[in-house]
């Protein structure tokens, strides 16, 4: 074979690899967080299997006393009044359950919808909400989350290619945080742009790292933590996809600002 | 115990105090402290004789790890169970051997298997609280037979 086109095939195969990497990356970065989805949905899952049990017990009690009530043509029992106590509280908290799995459901749904080609006018903080739910599950009990959405019109977009890009900065950020932080999240209207911050108490950057953030590959964390494919595909799909910017501020020991920004229309096909 | 047990659980969910609550009401006559602040459960088992404490893994501020070291330093005979939501083997065999963990428990957990680790764990502090009861109870005796020792010695000088 000609080492020329020897060549142009290894080229091939290597456009083709990076492109099944790219095209994996979302799922990859998904199935990392996955511990942490599986125990934010566990708590309320096991609440509502015993709740359900202790429902079903106090309903025959219920019955039995009520039944005997009714035989004998004495009232039920003060103690009624308390198990249907008991189990009006435990639908509450059935129904806070369900809040929380479905919200984190919801998420998934947004995130998962990947094939999803379509422009569609989507509201920025529930995008935002969305991608919170599937990263902080892990990080919520150490890191506190700050949000002030501006009111602003929905955007047009892909929804979920720029909640991939809302997921990877708020990973990062919550990574970056060493025990206890903050992370701020904020959406504004902004040079006739939607704009969205996301600040941190991390650690921050050197001047190097700074220069190298967009880089494909580049990454401080260690493998299973990081690829270093998530702030060149989050420019790719800002910049290149929706004619937006994505920059950011950071100093080393201080922590990070992200700042995106999407026009909000999109050109008609 | 010759009044009611008492439990300490611990979980910054307040779902998971609630329906573990209600299932020990309808089934137990137990006395159940509920916390969802690890902190506050510390500064209640200084003051408190409790049998059992039952703590989640995952908390801000402080996790069940160092809360059932903080319960171990205090009432070395309460017996501690950690239930956890992340199926973590580390933590587990980490919890066993830093803390003396009587059972490692997994959400979403079964009522049953729950109420049967309770119990033994009730049966394992009612042994323990035996047997230093005995041992004081022999130290005593030993100290008396001393003491009628050292009287019958000094009769004789
Ligand atoms: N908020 C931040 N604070 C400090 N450093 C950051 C922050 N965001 C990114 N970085 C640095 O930039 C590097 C590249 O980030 P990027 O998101 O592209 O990849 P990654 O996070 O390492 O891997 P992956 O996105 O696959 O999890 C990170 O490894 C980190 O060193
Ligand atoms: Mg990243």
């Amino acid at each position: 074979m000609e080492p020329a086109q020897r060549i142009a095939e290894l080229e091939t195969a290597l456009a083709t690899a990076e492109r099944q990497l790219i095209e994996s990356y979302p799922m990859a970065s998904l199935g990392r967080l996955l511990a942490g989805i599986v125990h934010e949905i566990n708590t309320p899952i096991g609440s509502i299997v015993s709740n359900n049990e202790v429902s079903a017990r106090s309903l025959e009690m219920v019955r039995a006393k009520l039944r005997e009530s009714a035989e004998t043509g004495t009232p039920p029992p003060p103690k009624v009044l308390d198990v249907l106590d008991t189990l009006v509280s435990l639908s509450a908290v059935d129904r806070m359950a369900c809040d929380r799995i479905l919200s984190v459901i919801r998420g998934l749904k947004t995130h998962s919808r990947l094939g999803e080609s379509d422009v569609r006018a989507a509201s920025l903080p529930e995008l935002i909400v969305g991608a919170l739910k599937l990263a902080c599950s892990e990080y919520k009990r150490r890191v506190k989350v700050e949000t002030d959405f501006a009111a602003l019109p929905d955007v047009e977009c892909y929804p979920s290619q720029l909640s991939q890009v809302l997921l990877n900065l708020i990973v990062n950020a919550a990574q970056a945080i060493e025990g206890e932080g903050v992370i701020r999240l904020s959406t504004r209207q902004a040079g006739g742009m939607a704009e969205i911050e996301i600040a941190d108490t991390g650690r921050g950057m050197t001047p190097e790292q700074q220069a190298k953030v967009f880089q494909q590959g580049f990454t401080t964390k260690p493998p299973g933590l990081g690829t270093g494919l998530g702030l060149s595909i989050s420019h790719d799909i800002v910049v290149n996809q929706h004619k937006g910017s994505i920059e950011f501020e950071s100093e080393p020991g201080k922590g990070t600002v992200f700042r995106i920004r999407v026009p909000f229309t999109q050109p008609k096909p | 115990m010759s009044q009611q047990p008492v439990i300490v659980l611990v979980d910054d969910e307040e779902m998971v105090i609630t329906s573990i609550r209600a299932y020990l009401a309808l089934e137990t006559e137990y006395t159940v402290h509920g916390f969802t602040a690890p902190l506050e459960a510390v500064k209640f088992l200084r003051g408190h004789e409790v049998d059992v404490v039952i703590s989640d893994f995952l908390m801000p501020r402080m996790n069940g790890l160092e809360l059932l070291a903080a319960a171990k330093d205090r009432q070395p005979e309460a017996a501690r169970v950690l239930l956890t939501g992340h199926a973590d083997k580390q933590s587990a065999i980490q919890a066993i051997n830093q803390v003396g963990l009587f059972q490692f428990l997994e959400k979403p957990w079964d009522n049953a298997q729950l109420l049967l680790v309770i119990n033994s764990a009730l049966e394992r502090t009612r042994l323990v609280r035996d047997l230093a009861r005995k041992i004081a109870e022999l130290d005593a005796a030993h100290s008396t037979i001393k003491e009628a020792q050292r009287r019958l010695i000094r009769a004789f000088l």
